[in-house]
């Protein structure tokens, strides 16, 4: 390919957010979270440092804000001032919500954050010059930035915990942000089986870490564009569209009966997690 | 190899590709080149290994006793990362955060690699062949009943293996002893039903009524109970299960109740009862014997004894008559106390009465060889070997699988008895407290490289026995497995016997082999067999099914009243057993330190829960440093303050404060275990865990908590984050 072809043709070669017109081919990858399921367990959080490299930074860093967990549990108490949690607590896995439009990826100054073909908001590393803009402007807080050189810092990956590391997943250096891929990893070998045998990927067939290792299964993950999905068929039904900004669930008759939402959607970033309300009994 | 005389770099250089060094340097590639490290090519592959491709090889979780099913995903002969095993009945594929972390148990640089002997304060490295001398030489020296072997629980081919061990030696003082088992449940279940353990079909039930069980956390098997919980939340038949939590402290299982009841410590029993009562004035039909001893349980008394209002003991009586099956759990809050046996037969005949007996409340598998079943282990035990090494009754003490001098509370003074044993061997992993305290340590293989068989105590469905297999070779050369120690060391006594098995892998494959008809595999060659069990990881057994009977007598059942004030110790400890830390045995997983706490977010840290009530009246806040004294001794941590515990209670986790262990668990938080007080069940001679008093107060400090709570605490700020929804408004079997 030419410079000038390159040039001249850049819009085919743009990767931009499908569109009306130009609609999410093969993949697109989406997930749907049952917070009446989600039990706060943390099982998933702690799946994802083995699966993704993730550095465990000490009390020190931590309590500074230099945590790296690319799914953390979020805690509310809903008590409107009573005297105990008697409806307990709500729990929400909270990871990257891979935005359509992500207001990350506009703000990069060097495209290191950007839309794949499959519907992912993906993080070039080696294009990240560590401006934190992306993390300053993502409205979930799901951006982790590696403010320490970890495979060097003590007590990180002494020998023989370094013998661990997913030889998949790369080992993020100093100055670099980083954040879920929705295990890009697990994905990328999915798709290339799936090629290698002229089909596309299954239903079921690749999973994410998190999903894992649930204990409830409260997460489910998978290709909104296949009409056999999981996650399709539970989006359908809970009436979400992945282009919308308000979904049936916001007018008055639907949201008595539809449990499916998204975070912050007034926002406008498209989120491709769908999360299903938690529910509380009222005879109790 | 290139060899050195002939350097790839130079021959680079020759080819005038200059740049080309500069990036190999840059690379940190030159001790390849100065042949300090060793390439190995594919060309020669190993079996079973194509580069860059994983391979799953099943095996049985080792970081709890519920017997989980694993797979470890193997790459270049490396174990990278663990997941459920699918074909397990126990966790059906799935797996919890303390099973994650099964490969830093693995891969802990804090592991012991090769035997160490007392040599002064300090280890002596010496051979694997001087060390089993000495012991042989040592229990030679000394009477047969002045050996003890301390153990946690155990199952399988090792505990029979230690049973022939504890034979040959003549002695019979095995002592099993977990910090945190639901021993009080065990022994009122036996009671209560004939079955110690019985299947919980949360599955089955409408409503679960727990008394303080964390299933969802800590308790006994909490992958499977998630599962069943999860089928509960969303039934095929669209009706969700509804979970009710009575506790003084919320757990985790606490936090996900449709409603949470918080309870003056120690006075479940009453609530027991009184909601038998109710239930019984709600026309539900309640045996005469039952009726008479639960008559005085009035609604009006039970609600000023137990602190919960009137109008939930109504509605949950109402919704228990109308919804059947329910199922009630007594947990391990209830039974926690001196009368701990008494609350939890209340809470048995509850069960009873509303006939949940046989529906959600089944009989178990029975395994059919005794031999192999999990040993279940009390605190008991520990005291009768305590008592003994005060006595210098105990001359060689051998301990594996558990850590007293971290788990003991201080009253026992286990820490100074043990000093009277004269020779001490620990089998370990760390250098623990108790290890710290041997004269003999000797490193064990992890689970990942260990050979053994697992018997969960805990049978989900059907019995089975799982394997537990090495993933990878031995990452140090200088540990063994325990069926190896014990099988060399059986060797010494009874070398006929034993001289036909190299080591205990060739033990274990022997034994299974020659049970195969037993073991399901009548039909199939030994190597058919062998290699069916590796490859799933388990047997399945078939085991004679044990009915469940329904027999709890409400005769001399006495419920104590409530606790009385005591105004020097006001407040009520609540030890915290939490998912992650448990007894603190897998304190040194750094994954473990830094995943937080459900309820507080807290990482890296013990913390003191605390209502905001009595924080207002101690006048502190969150992060002030506060003592926390019991009649047996004083601990200092940090105050959280939250609305999950009852005013009267304080509650700090278990398993922090590690003086010994490794560089993740030492020296991070207190150690709660200390000063609880020596109060026992009066049924079956339990520590009574929850029956310590304390005083609280300021230690002028405070400090920033560490946790991953946001700024705005719990609170959305009126943000549409974390929604909720009543349960009646949506119908879940419409649902995909």
């Amino acid at each position: 390919m030419s410079i000038t072809n390159l040039l001249e043709n850049w819009s085919d070669f743009r990767q931009q957010h499908p569109s009306d017109d130009r609609p999410h081919r093969e993949y697109k990858w989406a997930m749907s979270i049952d917070l009446d399921a989600c039990t706060g367990c943390n099982a998933c959080s702690v799946a994802c440092y083995a699966e993704n490299n993730l550095p465990v930074v000490g009390k020190e860093k931590f309590a500074h804000g230099h945590s790296h967990h690319w799914i953390r549990i979020e805690r509310y108490w809903d008590n409107d001032g009573r005297e105990f949690a008697d409806q307990g607590a709500q729990f929400l896995p909270m990871l990257c919500q891979h935005c359509e439009a992500a207001p990350c990826e506009t703000v990069c100054p060097v495209g290191a954050t950007n839309h794949t073909a499959d519907g992912l908001n993906s993080q070039v590393y080696n294009r990240c010059v560590g401006s934190r803009y992306c993390n300053a402007n993502c409205p979930y807080k799901a951006r982790y930035f590696n403010w320490y050189d970890y495979p060097t810092t003590d007590n990180v990956w002494p020998e023989p915990m370094n013998q661990q590391l997913n030889p998949d997943v790369t080992v993020r250096g100093k100055g670099v942000m980083e954040k879920c891929t929705f295990c890009v990893q697990r994905l990328t070998v999915a798709k290339s089986d799936a090629r290698s045998e002229g089909r596309s990927v299954l239903d079921g067939e690749v999973q994410t870490a998190c999903q894992q290792v649930c204990p409830t299964g409260a997460i489910s993950f998978g290709n909104l564009v296949d009409p056999l999905a999981k996650v399709g068929k539970q989006w359908m039904t809970q009436q979400v569209e992945l282009n919308k900004d308000k979904q049936a669930k916001d007018t008055a008759e639907e949201a008595a009966k539809l449990r499916g939402y998204r975070i912050l959607e007034e926002l406008r970033t498209y989120p491709s997690v769908m999360y299903l309300e938690q529910l509380r009994e009222s005879a109790i | 190899m290139i060899e050195n005389s002939f350097n790839r770099r130079d021959f680079l250089k020759v080819l005038g590709w200059g740049s080309a060094t500069v990036a190999l340097s840059g690379c940190g590639n030159t001790s390849v080149e100065d042949g300090k490290e060793f390439v190995t090519s594919y060309v020669q592959t190993a079996d079973y290994i194509i580069p860059s491709i994983g391979t799953y090889f099943n095996s049985t979780c080792a970081q709890c006793d519920a017997g989980c099913g694993i797979m470890g995903r193997v790459r270049e002969g490396r174990v990278l990362k663990l997941e459920g095993n699918p074909k397990s009945s126990i966790n059906n594929g799935k797996m919890c955060g303390l099973g994650q972390a099964g490969v830093q148990a693995h891969y802990n640089p804090d592991r012991i690699r090769e035997p160490l002997l007392r040599n002064g304060d300090k280890g002596e490295a010496i051979t694997w062949e001087k060390a089993l001398g000495l012991i042989n030489e040592k229990v030679g020296g000394v009477r047969a009943e002045n050996v003890a072997f301390l153990t946690g629980g155990v199952s399988g081919h090792v505990k029979a293996l230690l049973k022939n061990y504890l034979d040959a030696l003549g002695s019979g003082h095995h002592y099993v002893y977990e910090a945190v088992a639901p021993s009080v449940m065990r022994a009122a279940n036996k009671k209560a039903y004939g079955v110690e353990m019985p299947r919980l079909r949360m599955d089955k039930a409408k409503v679960i009524l727990s008394f303080g069980a964390d299933f969802l956390g800590a308790w006994i098997s909490p992958v499977h109970f998630s599962q069943q919980y999860a089928r509960f939340r969303k039934a095929d038949n669209g009706k969700r299960g509804v979970l009710v939590q009575v506790e003084s402290k919320m757990t985790l299982t606490g936090a996900n109740a449709d409603r949470w009841l918080v309870i003056r410590p120690g006075t479940e029993g009453i609530f027991a009862l009184g909601l038998i009562n109710a239930l019984a004035a709600a026309g539900l039909s309640v045996p005469g014997d039952v009726a008479a001893v639960v008559k005085e349980y009035t609604t009006d008394r039970v609600s000023k004894d137990t602190g919960v209002p009137t109008e939930h003991i109504a509605k949950l009586a109402a919704l228990l008559k109308e919804r059947s099956p329910s199922l009630i759990i007594a947990g391990s809050a209830a039974e926690g106390y001196a009368h701990g046996s008494q609350n939890a037969t209340a809470i048995a005949l509850l069960n009873q009465v509303l006939g949940n007996v046989g529906k959600t409340v089944e009989g178990s598998s029975g395994i059919p060889f005794p031999q192999m079943a999990p040993t279940t282990g009390n605190r008991q035990a520990l005291q009768i070997l305590n008592d003994n090494m005060a006595q210098d009754k105990v001359k060689v003490l051998f301990s594996y699988g558990s850590n007293p001098v971290f788990t003991a509370p201080a009253s026992m003074k286990l820490k100074e008895n043990l000093k009277k044993v004269p020779f001490k061997v620990a089998f370990a992993h760390y250098m623990d407290e108790t290890a710290v305290e041997a004269d003999l340590v000797l490193p064990l293989n992890s689970a990942l490289e260990d050979w053994g068989t697992v018997m969960p105590e805990y049978i989900a469905d059907g019995a089975q026995l799982n394997i537990r297999q090495p993933l990878m070779e031995k990452l140090h050369p200088g540990t063994l497995g325990m069926g190896d120690i014990l099988l060399a060391l059986l060797k010494q006594r009874r070398p006929e016997e034993y001289k036909g098995y190299e080591d205990f892998y060739s033990y274990l494959r022997n034994a299974m082999v020659s049970n195969k008809g037993a073991l399901g595999g009548a039909n199939a060659d030994d190597n058919t067999f062998w290699e069916a069990a590796l490859s799933h990881g388990m047997v399945k057994l078939v085991g004679s099914p044990i009915n469940i009977s329904s027999h709890v007598s409400a005769n001399g059942l006495v419920v104590p009243a409530p606790f009385v004030e005591d105004s020097t110790y006001p407040l009520h400890l609540i030890p915290a057993v939490s998912a992650s830390l448990r007894d603190g045995r897998n304190a040194n997983e750094p994954w473990l330190q830094e995943s937080p706490d459900p309820l507080t977010t807290i990482v890296w840290d013990s913390w003191v829960e605390m209502h905001p009530k009595t924080a207002a009246k101690l006048g502190i806040v969150e992060g002030d440093i506060v003592e926390v004294a019991s009649k047996s001794g004083a601990i200092k941590a940090q105050v959280y303050v939250f609305t999950g515990i009852h005013p009267d209670v304080i509650s700090v986790p278990l398993g922090y404060g590690h003086e010994a262990m490794g560089r993740y668990a030492k020296g991070v938080g207190v150690n709660a275990f200390k000063i609880l007080d020596p109060v026992f069940d009066k049924e079956t001679g339990e520590l009574a865990m929850h029956e310590t008093r304390v005083k609280v107060s300021k230690a002028g400090q405070r400090v920033i908590i560490v946790k991953d709570e946001g700024p705005a605490g719990g609170n959305q700020m009126g943000r549409k984050i974390a929604v909720r929804m009543s349960s009646d408004k949506v119908n879940l079997s419409k649902e995909v």
